[in-house]
Order: structure tokens, then sequence, then C-alpha cells
């Protein structure tokens, strides 16, 4: 992990704020896949090529997911800023195993942080309940800007916390080399076995999975000859 | 339509007050607010009513929420019965949520996303990651414009406007278009990662990726991808912590 200085610690807090407001909150307007996340924070954190290699790993593991109605998943976009900022500034073979571990660990604590907000936000509208049945405009202002700040405090926490766990993990935890591209090989295979399930149950038996098996067939072709 | 931009920008925070009891509905009010205050000098009785009414419990995709928003609105502007409008809005939310899952979650995130990690894998960088974020915008602010529209424009009727729009045919092109791309992806973004690892290290994530699907397609959703992973890195750690 690269030693980060004050300022750019809190760009990417503010970043890893930003990404987990963009989740649910506003503007959803995919700041928080993992792709973008990862790719920003790897430069906010002086390494691009790390940012994008954590971003495409965890944007597999982020494939599985289908996040419609009442669903409960993980939170990757904060995730992936703490995993970006992991991996920065040392050799992607050896740290994206570990960064990916911890990121993923972040996500699971997100996805949970996500549900307290929206119990937080259901308390906060009972207690206005009687203000909402009086039309009250101010109320529901106050319940909607209450529901954005409270996500946003999530962000902060997280991202924080997050932060602060890859410092301890970069300080204390020491890998040989073998282990750290072991972590690394089976966080890529863990990844790709979440995507390719994640793709195999969103097509079904239709057309879907017909273009999936032929994009899949140049998809390999492509790998194969590159 | 007076306040329409406001509207606009307010239904993109449509879910900052998600929960598990109205789910979008004070969003759905938020939003409401601007298009509604003309109401208010008009019949400030009616205006309460419908505030009132615009809160109430309400989901479905967020990025086709404006066709609800427009739709009520008209409606109450047009004095149509509350009783009806709340008709109105149960019958929206499964269509409207099934309607933009498939399209949305479903459809043209996974699209993008499987181009964007195929073209970061062939060395585009930056490029592919804007690329992905300026076509979604685009299509999805598109979408938020042309919904609250043509919500307002068909009112109580805004059902068969959904129904000969363009969005039921989108919805069929997109899955095949989604399907494509993510298994372009996958395979590419493997040969991305694995190039330096020499062929022991492709044949060992593959098989952990081959132990994955299989285990994920036994234990469903007991063992999710997240789980399998964390419990897969603790086992290699543990090995290699016995000296194995």
């Amino acid at each position: 992990m690269t030693e980060l200085g004050p300022q750019a610690a809190l760009l990417l807090v503010a970043w890893g704020t930003l990404v987990a407001l963009d989740l649910v909150s506003v503007p959803q307007a995919m700041l928080s896949r993992p792709i973008v996340a990862g790719t920003v924070a790897g430069w906010l954190a002086g390494d691009l090529e790390a940012g994008m290699r954590v971003g495409v790993l965890l944007e597999l593991f982020a494939l599985d997911v289908l996040p419609i109605g009442a669903v409960r998943y993980p939170d990757y976009g904060p995730a992936t800023v703490i995993g970006a900022a992991l991996a920065a500034g040392s050799p992607w073979e050896l740290t994206l195993g570990l960064s990916t571990g911890l990121a993923l660990v972040v996500a699971v604590l997100g996805g949970w942080t996500l549900q307290m907000v929206r119990r937080l936000n259901a308390r906060a509208i009972q207690r206005r309940a009687a203000a909402l049945a009086a039309g009250e405009s101010g109320a529901i202002r106050r319940l909607q800007y209450g529901g954005l700040a409270r996500d946003a405090a999530r962000g902060v926490l997280l991202s924080s916390l997050g932060l602060l766990a890859a410092a301890g993990v970069a300080q204390w935890v020491r890998l040989d080399r073998q282990t750290a591209v072991g972590l690394t090989l089976v966080a890529i295979g863990t990844a790709v076995a979440a995507a390719a399930g994640g793709a195999v149950r969103s097509a079904g038996r239709g057309a879907r999975l017909r273009w999936l098996v032929a994009g899949a067939a140049v998809g390999l072709l492509l790998a194969v000859l590159r | 339509m007076n306040g329409g931009w406001r509207a606009l920008l307010r239904l993109l925070a449509v879910q900052g007050t998600w929960n598990y009891e109205r789910m979008l509905g004070v969003g759905m009010g938020y939003a409401a607010e601007p298009l509604l205050d003309d109401l208010k000098t008009v019949d400030p009785a009616r205006h309460t009513e419908a505030v009132v009414r615009s809160t109430d419990f309400f989901n479905c995709n967020p990025n086709l929420a404006g066709l609800a928003l427009g739709a009520t609105v008209r409606a109450e502007y047009e004095e149509v019965p509350g009783a009806q409008i709340d008709r109105l809005r149960t019958a929206l939310c499964s269509p409207l949520g099934a309607l933009g899952d498939e399209l949305f979650w479903a459809g043209l995130v996974p699209a993008l996303v499987g181009l964007a990690i195929v073209g970061l894998a062939f060395g585009l960088g930056w490029w592919a990651v804007a690329a992905l974020l300026v076509v979604y915008n685009l299509i999805r602010f598109g979408t938020a414009v042309w919904a609250l529209r043509t919500g307002f424009d068909a009112g109580m009727r805004v059902g068969s406007a959904i129904g000969t729009s363009w969005v039921p045919r989108a919805v069929v092109r997109v899955g095949p278009m989604a399907g494509a791309s993510v298994g372009l992806a996958i395979p590419v973004a493997a040969g991305w990662y694995l190039r330096g690892f020499g062929l022991g290290g492709a044949v060992g994530a593959l098989a952990v990726a081959a132990v994955g699907a299989a285990i994920g397609r036994w234990f469903g959703t007991a063992l999710t991808s997240v789980r399998f992973a964390l419990l897969a890195m603790a086992l290699l750690l543990l090995f290699r912590w016995a000296g194995l």
C-alpha cells in the first residue's frame, strides 16, 4: 500500500462516500460499479493499474448480483475503493488476493450497514407519520434529506474504517511470495466462478443463454489468441 | 408541466429514503412536490390530499419511476378520484419494476459493464470506464425525461402508453446483448489476469473457478460467491500456515 498523505486519504474517503451514496440513494450513475470505483480510487492512490485490476476483479463478483426489489447484496463500491488503496504501490500479482479478501469483507459489512440505514429510514418515517398524514411538504423534505444524510454517514464510516483496516493489513500482514500469488490466483478463480454463475443464472434457457455461450466462445478465442 | 426539471432532478434521489415499509414512497413524494405546486393555489385541499397520496407505499425500478410520477400528478390535476389514483399507483408497481429491472439491472448495466471490462483488458484504460459512464447516463437520463413526459401526457392511460412504447421491445433486445457481452468479458478478463502466471497458475485459478461454479450450483444461496471466495482464501492461508 502506498503511504497516503492526509489529502489522498481524505479524497479516498470522499470518493468512497460518493460511491456508497450512488449505490441506492443518489444519483445511481454507476459510480458504485467496482470497475468505475476502483479505477478512480487507483488514480487517487497514485496507482491506476492497481485500481483497474482490483476494480475489474470485484466487478466480476458484482456481476453475480441482481439488485432488484428488496434483495440484500454486498456493497462493492466503497469496498473496491479500499481494495484499490491497499493494492496501490505494489505489484498487483502479489497484492490482488489480499486486497480482494479485505474488499469482500468490507463489501459484506457495507451490505449490512445498508440494511441498518433502511431500518433507520423506516423509524424516521414512523416518527413523522402524523406530519406525512397531514401532507406537510416540510416533513417530506426533512425525511428525504435525513435519509441521504444517513447514507452519506454510512459511506464516511465504511470508507474511513476500511481505509484504517487497509493500513493495518499493510502494516502487519506479511505474506511470502508463494502465498501472496496463491491468494491472487484464488481471488481470480473465485471471481470468474461468481461472474459465470451469475451470468448463467440470469441467462435462463432462452435466447440470452445462446448469446451468452456465443459471447463466451468468442471471448475464449480472444483470450487464447492474445 | 411546471417544475418538470426540478422533479426530474429529484427523481435521481427517488431512493433516498428507501425503506421496507414505504419503499420509494417518500422519495416519490419528494419528487412530486414541485409538480404539485400549482395545485396549491388552485385547490389547497386537493393539494394536501395529493401530497399525502404521493408519499404512500410505492416501489418500482427508479429509472422508470417518472412514468408513475407523471401519470399520478396529471390525474391529480384532472381531479380523478383519490381511490382510483391509489389503484393506479398499485397497479404500476409490478410492471414498472419488472420492465425497469430487466431493461437496466439485468440488461443495460451488465451489457455495458461487460464491454468496459473487455475495453480495459484490451488496453483502453480510462476511456473504457468513461465510455461506460457516458453511455449509461445518457440512456438513463434520456429515459427519465421520456418517462416523466410520457407519464404526464398519458395520465390514467399510462398503462397502454407503456405497452405501446419502446420499452417492452428494448427489454427483449437488451437481454441477449447483455448475455453476449458478459460471456465475452469473463474469459477475456480471466486471460488478462492469468497471462502473467504461466500454465500452472492459470490451471490452478481455473480449477478454483470450476469448483466455485459447481459449489454455487450445488449449494445455491446457502454458499454465496463471496462466502466461497473468503472460505477458499482462508483455507489457502491455513494450508500455507500448516506448511502444505
